[in-house]
């Protein structure tokens, strides 16, 4: 699947909300996010995707394509993105180092690592196709 | 005297007064139009002016008599009041921060103001209102010293880029004033549609809806990135207060000119790690000649903020009550008084 693709969307949450760990992990967030993920021409990525998802006690209850008001805007080069999925970079790590512009409570975010890490960990279980020179990166993926 | 009094929270009747006499010092004041200020309309929401006080503080009025001593002000001279009146004599009028006096008069708020049909005032408060500038735009001098006050305050120079948030009376003469200042653009956030038309006709660059908009997303790319340098708080909303510290740049400046009169949880890890510097600001006393000024050169288009005319007897109806809705239709509403 297309990295950000809307079909990618609808496998993340599928596999996001079939994990009984990241439902305990998550259980008390309720917030919404969205996700820039920036061209980077010279590198084959021609074009910003953005999406979105709603987080609701440990499941995700909506995805949607686009941009919307949320509780955090997290953006990012495309490859930055990449570097997180496929674990080369870690995801407060890139918080902190401002490899991310983070829009919305810092802390908050912050304090949610457990959470984010274990969905990290979900993601890397999906067949994924990245764009441009990051195909070398392609997960394969597996059943979680 | 007809005036308006204040009574506690939702209760402002329209009474019969004795007319006040002018001592020494003072002026008798026929006043001619009053503005409803937004802190007027906090006041009615939650009760946070003294009961009994006869309210009002964007005012225009014509002199009728003068008391002893007075000087430099005679019956038919056009003035206004300034809505901040210190003793000069405590620590922060010794060090020229009148807007921060211990012992300070606001006409309106602790002293009886100007929404009625006569008021007396300390000569040394008043402000000639040039001919230039009509009893309706003379309203609009205290909360457009409010704003020049707030951007004088704050460290914005020609070339900079600003977010105003919220597009109400405060936060359109805000726009229009970092336009004058050399801004190099002014975007506007408000959710009432017609407010938001009224911040693209005052000049602002981009006009966003924050109900439907990512402002993150708008503004990176506006500004390619760099972000603002500048966010103007003036919708005095927990939502807004929330989030400037977010919009702004990383190194940026948050002016506080709204004021909320509900606690807000706030982000201050993101306002220590951005190094963003927050600033409050109240009232304009000394900005008062250059509002004036403004106003007189026509530097400031009064008819873009002023939505509603209103006469006395439908100040609660048609003032206060469209101005505590949810998502106001009134911009300023100006209050008439009668000849009496």
């Amino acid at each position: 699947m297309r990295f950000g693709s809307w079909e990618y969307l609808v496998e993340v949450q599928r596999r996001t909300n079939a994990d009984e760990k990241y439902r305990e992990l998550a259980k008390d967030e309720h917030d919404s996010y969205t996700l820039v993920l920036e061209p980077e021409p010279a590198k084959g990525v021609e074009r910003r995707i953005v999406v979105g998802f709603r987080v609701d006690g440990g499941e995700i209850s909506e995805i949607w394509e686009g941009e919307r008001p949320t509780d955090f805007t997290l953006s990012g080069p495309y490859g930055v993105w990449v570097d997180i999925l496929v674990g080369r970079l870690g995801a407060n790590a890139a918080f902190v180092m401002r490899k991310l512009k983070i829009r919305g409570n810092f802390l908050k975010l912050l304090k949610g690592a457990d959470s984010t890490q274990r969905w990290l960990e979900i993601l890397r279980t999906i067949p994924t196709e990245f764009e441009g020179v990051y195909a070398r990166d392609n997960l394969p993926g597996r059943e979680a | 005297m007809l005036a308006a009094v204040f009574r506690g929270a939702g209760d402002i009747d329209v009474v019969e007064l004795p007319d006040p006499v002018p001592g020494p010092g003072e002026v008798l004041l026929q006043v001619k139009a009053c503005g409803i200020c937004g802190s007027d309309v906090g006041a009615y929401k939650t009760g946070m002016y003294e009961p009994g006080i006869v309210i009002g503080h964007e005012i225009a009025a014509e002199v009728l008599e003068v008391g002893p001593g007075v000087e430099g002000w005679a019956p038919g001279d056009r003035a206004t009041v300034n809505g901040v009146i210190p003793c000069g004599r405590c620590y922060f009028c010794r060090h020229g921060r009148p807007s921060l006096c211990e012992e300070v008069l606001m006409p309106g708020v602790n002293m009886n103001g100007g929404m009625a049909t006569r008021m007396k005032a300390p000569a040394g408060a008043l402000h000639h209102i040039p001919e230039s500038v009509d009893d309706h735009a003379a309203c609009l001098i205290d909360p457009l010293a409010n704003v020049l006050h707030g951007i004088r305050r704050s460290r914005f120079k020609p070339g900079d880029r600003a977010l105003v948030l919220g597009g109400g009376p405060i936060g359109l003469l805000t726009v229009q004033c970092l336009k004058l200042a050399g801004a190099r653009a002014v975007y506007l956030s408000e959710p009432s549609p017609p407010r938001r038309r009224a911040g693209g006709s005052v000049g602002a660059d981009a006009v966003f809806d924050p109900l439907a908009e990512n402002l993150y997303i708008r503004l990176d790319e506006l500004t390619e990135g760099e972000g603002v340098d500048f966010v103007f708080e003036c919708a005095g909303v927990p939502a807004t207060l929330k989030e400037a510290p977010m919009l702004v740049r990383k190194g940026g400046q948050v002016v506080i000119l709204g004021i909320c009169e509900e606690p807000v949880e706030s982000d201050f890890m993101t306002v220590v790690l951005n190094e963003v510097e927050i600033l409050g600001s109240y009232c304009g006393p000394e900005e008062y000649p250059a509002a004036i000024t403004y106003l007189a050169r026509g530097q400031v288009n009064p008819q873009s903020v002023i939505s509603h005319v209103i006469p006395l007897e439908d100040l609660v109806s048609k003032g206060f009550e469209a101005l505590a809705a949810p998502m106001p239709e009134p911009l300023k509403v100006v209050v008439e008084m009668p000849a009496r």
